[in-house]
């Protein structure tokens, strides 16, 4: 029973993961975009988590929610905020 | 929502499913199997393993053994590699001068409130993951992350020129950067050093006593356990790859302006 349980749980993890992907994609503002892509790296640490990986997430969530995020602001902050046609 | 976002969104979910569903059949390659494999049972069973002296590693934490002790040889190679990366983001950076002088502009107080307390919490953790790398999940690498956080909070928050003039300047991040690697080079040959010296036999990457190869590192000290050279590959690595991602953060954090004269000449 409890394996359904993560299973149902892992599944719609990965799909909200899909969803922030999704919105990310399709964000013209870089920032939004940002946020997006970090949200999605979240639902990928918990992934981690449920499959019992501490490891993996002790290093995903400060490099993927943390640096990652500042380095593309840093980058953005050089060019162009808003994505033109 | 337009009939064309509606297509996309279902042919994405379609596309989900089928994947998920290949996946699980065994389309894209053999599936793993569902009980511990032989190599994991080998390693877990002898990350602590007092009746196999000369086989095992000498901390609890299964992975922390295999990336430092089973497999070191793998993780200096990849540490290599991440110092690459960051010599060639300083050697693009040539030149280029970072000043801790003039105005400042930060965000309201309530953030900068928040960050100093961060300031003195984050390290904390850090130190903890990193020191207890060869016990709990965690290491070098982790904590070395965990702590680049702060350092972004605070650029993000009180500016890289706050950051600078409290003394975090590039010299002193090199240096920091340097002694960390050192102390990783220095402990994967230090069992093989002293071997010389003794004239015995001794590896690389030797932690604890090998078959004919009597040295290593200390395991217990007053019946703490001490990882051997888990704990000082777990530290170096964490002031290495702190001072590494800081140098990079600093350098990328700088205005175009300052880096486009120095880029152009």
């Amino acid at each position: 029973m409890i394996e359904v349980f993560t299973l149902a749980f892992l599944m719609l993890v990965s799909v909200a993961s899909v969803v922030a992907a999704y919105l990310a994609i399709r964000e013209r503002d870089m920032v939004k975009a940002i946020v997006y892509s970090a949200i999605q790296s979240a639902m990928y640490a918990l992934i981690f988590y449920v499959l019992m990986a501490p490891d993996i997430v002790l290093v995903y969530i400060p490099v993927s929610v943390g640096i990652t995020p500042a380095v593309l602001l840093f980058v953005t902050k050089k060019t162009e905020r808003y994505d033109g046609d | 929502m337009r009939a064309s976002e509606i297509f996309v969104l279902i042919s994405i979910i379609v596309f989900i499913f089928s994947l998920a569903y290949i996946t699980s059949l065994g389309g894209l390659g053999q599936l793993p199997p569902v009980n511990v494999r032989l190599l994991a049972q080998r390693y877990l069973a002898l990350t602590w393993n007092p009746l196999k002296p000369f086989m095992s590693s000498s901390g609890y934490e299964s992975v922390t053994a295999i990336v430092w002790d089973f497999r070191g040889l793998d993780t200096f190679f990849e540490t290599a590699v991440f110092y690459g990366a960051i010599i060639a983001a300083i050697a693009i950076y040539r030149g280029v001068k970072i000043s801790g002088k003039g105005r400042t502009t930060g965000m309201s107080p309530i953030a900068r409130t928040i960050t100093r307390l961060s300031i003195i919490l984050i390290p904390t953790v850090a130190a903890s993951i990193a020191l207890h790398g060869h016990l709990t999940p965690g290491g070098g690498f982790q904590a070395g992350s965990v702590a680049t956080v702060v350092v972004v909070l605070i650029i993000m928050v009180f500016g890289r020129k706050a950051l600078i003039r409290k003394g975090v300047t590039k010299a002193r991040i090199l240096l920091f950067r340097s002694l960390g690697l050192l102390g990783i080079g220095f402990t994967a040959v230090a069992i093989l050093l002293a071997g010389v010296a003794l004239g015995l036999n001794a590896y690389i990457f030797q932690n604890q006593p090998k078959l004919f190869a009597p040295l290593g590192f200390p395991k217990l000290y007053d019946g703490m356990i001490l990882g051997g050279s888990l704990l000082l590959f777990n530290l170096f690595e964490f002031i290495a790859v702190t001072a590494g991602f800081t140098l990079v953060l600093l350098l990328l954090s700088l205005g175009e302006e300052e880096v486009r004269g120095v880029v152009e000449k």
